[in-house]
C-alpha cells in the first residue's frame, strides 16, 4: 500500500503539470540555508554550510485548480466517460490549469568572509515546470464536436501552455547593512535543457449559413508552438545517449540565459519585521535545435462548389485537390528554426514578522545584544506574521496569502506552520520541520496537509526536503 | 527533547510519507470514449437554365468529380456513423431528375441515390441519408473515390423559367461521428 501511495505522488509529480512554485513554509525560515533561495537578503547567522550533493534540496508540486485524480479515477464505478465530461469539459475553463514542478538541487554551499559581513552562496540545481491551462473551446470539440453549433465561435485561442527544463548555477552576496538591515543579491546563469511554449495563440473556427452550400466553416487562425532541445534529447533517445545529451545541455551546453533574484530583511523596531524578494528576474536565449511551428491565416469553404456555367471550360480539373491547396495556401503550416526569448517566471515575496517570547535559559524576554557579534542573529523562540506570494503566470499573477507560526525549540528543532489561501485551495496546512543535530541539517516540509486524508482527492500536493551540514564557527 | 521528537517530529514525518489515498483505478482511460460529431457542407452544383436548354438531350449534364474527403484515412479510419444531407432545388421551368453516384477508384458503382423535381415553382427538396448502424453501409463511403452527377430534364428545351436566374441546385452536408479515441 505504502509502495501504490509513492507510486501515484510520483505519477501525480511527474505528469499532473506546475508553477506554483510557491515556498512558503520555507520562506524566512532562517535556520535552513535553502531559504536564501527563496530571499537572498535573508538574515543568517551560518559561518558556513554545505548541502549534501542531490538531497540538500528537492522539492515538486503537481496540481490543478479544477479537479483532482480522485474526480476522474476514483475507483467507484461511475462512467468515466460521463466523470471527464461533467469533472472536465463541462466543468472546466480557460483559467482552470493543470501544473508542476520539480526542483533537484545538484549542490550548493556558502560561507562568511574573514574580513566582512558578506556571505557568499552558490550552488546549481536542476527545476522542471509545466503549467496548461485548460482548452475550453478545444475539449469541447474533441468531445463533442462542432455538429448543431452554427454561429459558435471556437476560440482557438484557448490554448496556452507552456514547460521548460533548466539547471541554473548561481552565486549570491548576502550583506548586514546594519542592525536593521540586511540586503543580498543572486546571479544566475541559465543552461536551458528543453522548452516549449504556446502562449500567444488566437483565431477562431465557426460553422455559418452559407451563401451557396448549406454551411460555411470558416478558420481563422493564428497559432504558434515554439520549441527548444527536444530535436536533441529525440535523437539521443533514439541513439542510447539521452543522459549524456541531458549533462550535455544541462552544463551549459544548451540555450543559455541571465537572471538575477534580489531580497531585503529590515527590522522596523526590534520585534517586527519586513522582508522582501524578487526572484528570477531573467530571461533565456533559445538559438540551438529550435523548432518552431505556425498555423497563420483564414479561409472559408463551403465544400466543393461547382457553378457549371462558370466552369464550363474546365469542368474536369480535380475540384477537390483545388479546395485541398486553396485551404493549404490560405492557412499554411510552416516550421522554422529561428531563436527566441523567454523571460523566466518571475516572483515576488513580502512578508512581516512579529518574534515574541523568552529566550531559552533567560528570565527575560530577550537580553541578547544585537551588536554582540557581528553575524549573530537574534533568536525568538516564536514568531507570527504573513506572507504575499505573487508569480508571473501566461494569464496573469497567480497570488498566494499565507499566514504563519513558527517555533524554536534552542538550535536542536524548528517547526513552521502555515496557512495559505490560494486559487487551488482555502484549506491549505502546511507544516515544516528543521531538526538540527550538531552540524547536520535536516528539514521536510509538506504542503496542503489536510490532504494526506486522501491525497487523489487533493487539488495539489508539494513537500521539500533537503539535508546540509552547517557551522555556525567558534564563537557559537 | 525526546519528549518534543516523540510529540511532534515523528507524526509529522509518517504524515508527510504515509499519507492516504482512496483507491484509484488508471485502467479506466482504456474506457474512455472520444466520439466527436462532425459538420461541415460537402458539395454544390448549380446548372442553369440556359445550358439544360442548349442541350437539347434528356440527359443534359454528365460530370465525374474526385472526391477523396470520405477516403482520407483520418476519416475512414475513425467515422462510426453519420448522416448526408441533400437539399435540391429547381426553377427551371422543367421537371428534372438527377442521380449521384458513388464511385470506387475502379469507377465501380458502390450506391447512387435519384432525386426527382418538378418543374418550377416546386418545394425545395431535401432528404437525409443515414450510413453506419441502421443506416447503409460506411463502406460505401470509405471507398468512394469519385461522384458522378447524372442529370436528365424530362421537359422541353425551350421553354424559360419566368423565375430570375432560374437554375437546378444541389446542396449537400455531411455531419459523422468520429472515434478519436
Amino acid at each position: 500500500m505504502r509502495i501504490q501511495h509513492v507510486v501515484f505522488l510520483i505519477i501525480l509529480l511527474c505528469y499532473a503539470s506546475l508553477a506554483g512554485q510557491n515556498k512558503q513554509v520555507l520562506y524566512d525560515f532562517n535556520e535552513i540555508p535553502q531559504a536564501l533561495m527563496v530571499n537572498p537578503g535573508m538574515e543568517t547567522d551560518f559561518q558556513w554550510f554545505a548541502g549534501v550533493p542531490l538531497l540538500s534540496g528537492i522539492s515538486g508540486y503537481a496540481g490543478s485548480n479544477g479537479f483532482s485524480v480522485n474526480d476522474i479515477f476514483a475507483d467507484d464505478g461511475l462512467d468515466i466517460n460521463a466523470k471527464v465530461r461533467n469533472q472536465l469539459v463541462a466543468g472546466l475553463n480557460t483559467r482552470d490549469e493543470i501544473s508542476n514542478t520539480a526542483t533537484i538541487e545538484l549542490f550548493s554551499g556558502g560561507f562568511r568572509s574573514a574580513y566582512s559581513d558578506l556571505f557568499f552562496s552558490f550552488g546549481a540545481y536542476l527545476e522542471m515546470d509545466n503549467i496548461f491551462y485548460w482548452p475550453q473551446d478545444y475539449a469541447f470539440l474533441a468531445f463533442e464536436g462542432n455538429a448543431g453549433q452554427l454561429n459558435r465561435r471556437f476560440d482557438l485561442g484557448d490554448l496556452k501552455t507552456r514547460g521548460s527544463m533548466v539547471a541554473v548555477y548561481h552565486m549570491g552576496v548576502n550583506k548586514k547593512i546594519n542592525k536593521n538591515l540586511t540586503v543580498g543579491v543572486r546571479a544566475k546563469l541559465y543552461s536551458g535543457i528543453a522548452d516549449y511554449n504556446s502562449t500567444k495563440n488566437s483565431g477562431f473556427l465557426v460553422n455559418t449559413q452559407g451563401q451557396n452550400n448549406l454551411l460555411a466553416t470558416t478558420l481563422s487562425s493564428n497559432l504558434r508552438l515554439r520549441s527548444s532541445g527536444f530535436g536533441a534529447l529525440r535523437t539521443a533517445a533514439d541513439e542510447s545517449n539521452l543522459t549524456s545529451t541531458l549533462l550535455k545541455r544541462s552544463i551549459l551546453g544548451g540555450d543559455l540565459g541571465l537572471g538575477m533574484d534580489l531580497g531585503f530583511t529590515y527590522h522596523l523596531g526590534e520585534r517586527t519585521t519586513v522582508t522582501g524578494s524578487v526572484l528570477d528576474l531573467g530571461l533565456i536565449y533559445h538559438s540551438g535545435d529550435v523548432y518552431n511551428y505556425s498555423l497563420k491565416g483564414r479561409a472559408t469553404v463551403e465544400g466543393i462548389e461547382i457553378d457549371v456555367l462558370k466552369e464550363l471550360g474546365d469542368l474536369n480539373r480535380d475540384f477537390w485537390q483545388d479546395l485541398v491547396d486553396e485551404v493549404e495556401e490560405l492557412i499554411p503550416f510552416e516550421t522554422t528554426n529561428s531563436a527566441y526569448i523567454t523571460f523566466r517566471p518571475t516572483k515576488l515575496n513580502a512578508s512581516i514578522r512579529y518574534d515574541f517570547g523568552k529566550l531559552d535559559g533567560s528570565d527575560n524576554e530577550c537580553d541578547c545584544d544585537i551588536s554582540s557579534t557581528k553575524t549573530r542573529r537574534i533568536s525568538y523562540p516564536n514568531s507570527i506574521g504573513g506572507h504575499l506570494y505573487a508569480i508571473n503566470r501566461p494569464r496573469g499573477p497567480l497570488f498566494a496569502l499565507t499566514g504563519f507560526y513558527q517555533r524554536r525549540f534552542g538550535r536542536f528543532l524548528a517547526l513552521k506552520g502555515t496557512y495559505t489561501v490560494d486559487k487551488f485551495s482555502t484549506t491549505n496546512l502546511g507544516l515544516g520541520v528543521n531538526f538540527q543535530a550538531g552540524p547536520l541539517n535536516f528539514y521536510v516540509i509538506g504542503d496542503n496537509l489536510l490532504s494526506y486524508q486522501n491525497i487523489a482527492a487533493s487539488n495539489y500536493a508539494s513537500f521539500q526536503l533537503g539535508l546540509n551540514i552547517i557551522s555556525w564557527g567558534r564563537k557559537r | 527533547m525526546n519528549r518534543l521528537q516523540k510529540n511532534f517530529l515523528l507524526p509529522v514525518l509518517l504524515l508527510l510519507f504515509f499519507s492516504c489515498s482512496e483507491k484509484q483505478d488508471f485502467s479506466q482511460l482504456d474506457d474512455l470514449s472520444i466520439t466527436p460529431s462532425l459538420e461541415a457542407s460537402i458539395f454544390f452544383v448549380k446548372v442553369q437554365e440556359l445550358l439544360i436548354n442548349s442541350a437539347g438531350d434528356i440527359n443534359f449534364f454528365t460530370q465525374d468529380f474526385n472526391f477523396d474527403a470520405f477516403e482520407e484515412a483520418f476519416f475512414a479510419d475513425r467515422v462510426l456513423e453519420g448522416v448526408i444531407l441533400y437539399e435540391l432545388e429547381n426553377t427551371t421551368s422543367k421537371p428534372i431528375q438527377i442521380e449521384l453516384q458513388f464511385l470506387d477508384e475502379n469507377d465501380g458503382l458502390l450506391d447512387s441515390e435519384v432525386f426527382t423535381l418538378d418543374a418550377a415553382p416546386t418545394a425545395v427538396l431535401t432528404r437525409e441519408v443515414a450510413y453506419g448502424n441502421t443506416g447503409k453501409s460506411l463502406d460505401i463511403l470509405r471507398n468512394t473515390s469519385k461522384v458522378r452527377l447524372n442529370a436528365s430534364n424530362f421537359g422541353d428545351n425551350s421553354s424559360v423559367s419566368g423565375i430570375p436566374g432560374a437554375a437546378f441546385q444541389l446542396r449537400s452536408s455531411a455531419q459523422f461521428i468520429l472515434r478519436l479515441k
